[in-house]
């Protein structure tokens, strides 16, 4: 099976792991397309967020990154079984490209007609996101099987944004789910979904998050296989009302709301902590 | 709300206004200048919302004392404060509607020194509303300085301080005078329950009347008159009926005016306080439906358009400060009756994303005032702070930390009921 990945940047430590997990069981991405890391709106957008000092931090720590001789820091330790080999660090994907030999190529947009050329190119049976823009819906018919998304919660109940923070003040399971992208935000059809077993070891959201991303790697590479194997069907999403306020799309989480949900992380609820007041 | 028929005159009058006055000119220049490098750096992202460092308690004490600055000797609350031409003269609507914020606010931190001061306003302002009271119970509309006449919105608005302020003082006075507004308003009411001809803006029936069946419906509970409630209720299905599945409400009806997002704010908000008054949960669903809308768009886009054409898809590109402050205080009610946390969480950004608009620093007037538009040349009261939008704001990030309160209570108690 031909496979080729997306990411939002060649730094991002998901998308090493993801090509690894994919290389080792034998499947190394045809090609990866990769969203440029320094582009004017990045940066105009990150100037109005942060301010000029923090962007400068954030550029010198980008640009020392790309100095490979100095041992590299992961950032989620959970995806170290992917990201370490022989004492070294992937610090990024070319890197990760250069062992597997597979070519990376880098875009403004990757819904862009040159960046859609070069994944046709690629023919790809499957595309794997691991983070970039938006899809439109030319992409998403580019391979032939679909594009594979990993996201951070139980669909269809809990869509969009900070799913796991969501999934615990809502007393929905913390967990992922493997599905296919269509238009929707997560509203594709589900290949597979997996709660997460290991909640009680959690000590922050962010550690939360980086568990849950490198189970998804992990489950990732089952899914993949079991396609390849041609033995997993797809089941389309019931609730796709999104007009509708009966949706479950969710959206970024507010701090305020992100500190209640860490303190549910050692004892999650089975009920929505409003329902304790609402009713 | 304060709408002007013809927008050239006042303009004059405010352009000359800086001649009278050119000191005002470096504040003027240094809003435009700070709104201008704004909007240019504000790149809204889908993964981000604004975040403020301020305090909410230190906002709605910036707020209050803007409020404390713009009341007039007469006891009334200045409109606004023009860039250009200073301080308003009363006006008796936002005076009005002032007077239940100024008593939630000394509720709030009775412990501050401004809470006494916010109730020794809040009864200076009702004194003043009791002498324009005209003989057959309605209150003037516009401004104190041009004569009017009777004003239904602008008489529900004031019957809404008074109710709140006879609660506060068990005034007989205050009691009789909201009656006879009350009595008022139920007879101007139409038929089909809408308020329209005489006493109506531009004499047409409007939905965000339903902020004066609120009242009306606050004054059937205070005073055990179920006339007040029918009118309300009367109202209130004439509104829905306006509300389409699409979302979208027809009949803001302002001639010459877009759908400015602080008269379907106004709309969305009498609605549901009446629904719940009267517990219409079917009122409370058609009003979640457009409110639901906005919040699509605002956590989608990081901003509400500050007026419409039509649709909720063909949005001016500015942003309405006080519309945003009124759709804030929406979610949060819905918050409260649904219990869906997402109108929570958008409220949360919402309230500090206009935070971050709130001057920290000059003039009285300027500092701590809540801009009609952002950016301030916006076509929503341009280059003004006004009065309305900081009673809107204060209302939200009230409301806020009685939300924040309440919710943290309810963990506790989940937290308990898990273990």
């Amino acid at each position: 099976m031909r496979i080729v990945m997306l990411c939002s940047s060649v730094y991002s430590e998901t998308a090493c792991a993801v090509a690894v997990r994919l290389a080792d069981m034998g499947c190394t991405p045809a090609g990866a397309l990769s969203v440029s890391t320094f582009n004017r709106g990045t940066l105009l957008r990150k100037l109005g967020q942060w301010g000029v000092k923090r962007v400068a931090n954030y550029a010198r720590t980008k640009l020392s990154s790309r100095n490979t001789s100095k041992p590299g820091r992961i950032q989620n330790e959970h995806l170290e079984p992917w990201l370490t080999r022989r004492h070294a660090v992937f610090q990024n994907l070319n890197q990760v490209a250069n062992v597997y030999r597979f070519p990376v190529a880098i875009t403004q947009d990757q819904n862009s007609p040159r960046a859609i050329a070069a994944l046709k190119a690629w023919s790809p049976d499957l595309i794997v996101f691991t983070g970039g823009n938006i899809l439109r819906r030319e992409i998403l018919g580019v391979p032939s099987l679909g594009v594979l998304n990993v996201h951070l919660g139980m669909l269809p109940e809990i869509r969009g944004m900070s799913s796991p923070e969501w999934s615990l003040l809502n007393g929905v399971p913390v967990g992922i789910t493997l599905h296919f992208m269509d238009s929707g935000i997560d509203t594709g059809p589900i290949l597979r979904k997996y709660e997460f077993p290991d909640l009680a070891h959690c000590d922050s959201l962010a550690d939360l998050r980086h568990r849950l991303i490198a189970f998804g790697v992990e489950k990732l590479g089952d899914v993949v296989a079991a396609l390849d194997r041609g033995t997993i069907m797809s089941t389309p999403q019931c609730d796709r009302n999104s007009a509708s306020r009966g949706d479950n799309q969710y959206f970024v989480m507010h701090d305020w709301l992100q500190e209640r949900a860490a303190t549910l992380l050692a004892q999650p609820l089975r009920q929505p902590v409003s329902e304790t007041v609402h009713g | 709300m304060m709408m002007q028929g013809s927008k050239a005159w006042p303009a004059v009058k405010d352009a000359a206004g800086l001649l009278r006055a050119p000191q005002r000119t470096l504040p003027l220049i240094r809003a435009l200048v700070s709104d201008a490098a704004g909007i240019c750096f504000a790149q809204p992202h889908l993964y981000s919302y604004s975040k403020t460092r301020r305090s909410t308690e230190a906002t709605l004490e910036a707020l209050l004392r803007w409020i404390f600055d713009a009341q007039r000797s007469d006891g009334g609350i200045a409109a606004y404060y023009s860039l250009l031409s200073g301080y308003s003269s009363s006006y008796p609507e936002v005076t009005g509607y002032l007077i239940p914020t100024l008593y939630d606010f000394a509720r709030e931190f009775p412990d501050r020194a401004v809470a006494s001061e916010a109730a020794s306003a809040a009864a200076r302002a009702t004194d003043w509303l009791l002498e324009l009271q005209m003989p057959g119970g309605a209150f003037p509309g516009g401004v104190r300085a041009v004569p009017s006449q009777p004003s239904i919105f602008n008489s529900g608005q004031i019957l809404h301080g008074l109710i709140r302020a006879h609660s506060e003082t068990d005034d007989s006075e205050i009691y009789r005078a909201a009656v006879r507004a009350g009595d008022w308003l139920v007879e101007m009411q139409q038929p089909d329950g809408s308020w329209s001809g005489p006493g109506a803006y531009q004499s047409a029936a409007h939905v965000y009347y339903s902020m004066v069946a609120w009242p009306l419906a606050l004054l059937s509970q205070e005073t055990g008159d179920s006339r007040y409630r029918d009118s309300a209720e009367k109202n209130l299905d004439w509104v829905l009926s306006r509300f389409r599945p699409n979302g979208w409400i027809s009949g803001i009806n302002l001639q010459g005016h877009p759908d400015y997002l602080h008269f379907i704010a106004y709309a969305l908000q009498g609605a549901l306080e009446c629904a719940a008054l009267l517990q219409r949960n079917d009122a409370v669903e058609v009003v979640a439906n457009p409110a639901w809308i906005l919040l699509r768009q605002f956590e989608t886009n990081k901003f509400l358009s500050g007026a419409y054409d039509g649709s909720f898809t063909n949005g001016h590109r500015f942003v309405c400060l006080t519309g945003n402050a009124q759709v804030s205080y929406v979610w949060l009610r819905l918050f409260e009756i649904t219990g869906d946390l997402r109108y929570l969480n958008a409220a949360l950004k919402m309230n500090e994303m206009v935070k971050d608009r709130i001057p920290v620093q000059g003039k009285p007037g300027i500092v701590g005032g809540l801009a009609g538009s952002y950016p301030i040349w916006g076509c929503y009261q341009p280059l003004r702070y006004i009065s309305w939008g900081c009673k809107f704001f204060a209302d939200a990030l009230l409301l806020e930390q009685g939300v924040k309160r309440s919710f943290d209570s309810s963990l506790v108690g989940a937290l308990a009921c898990a273990s």
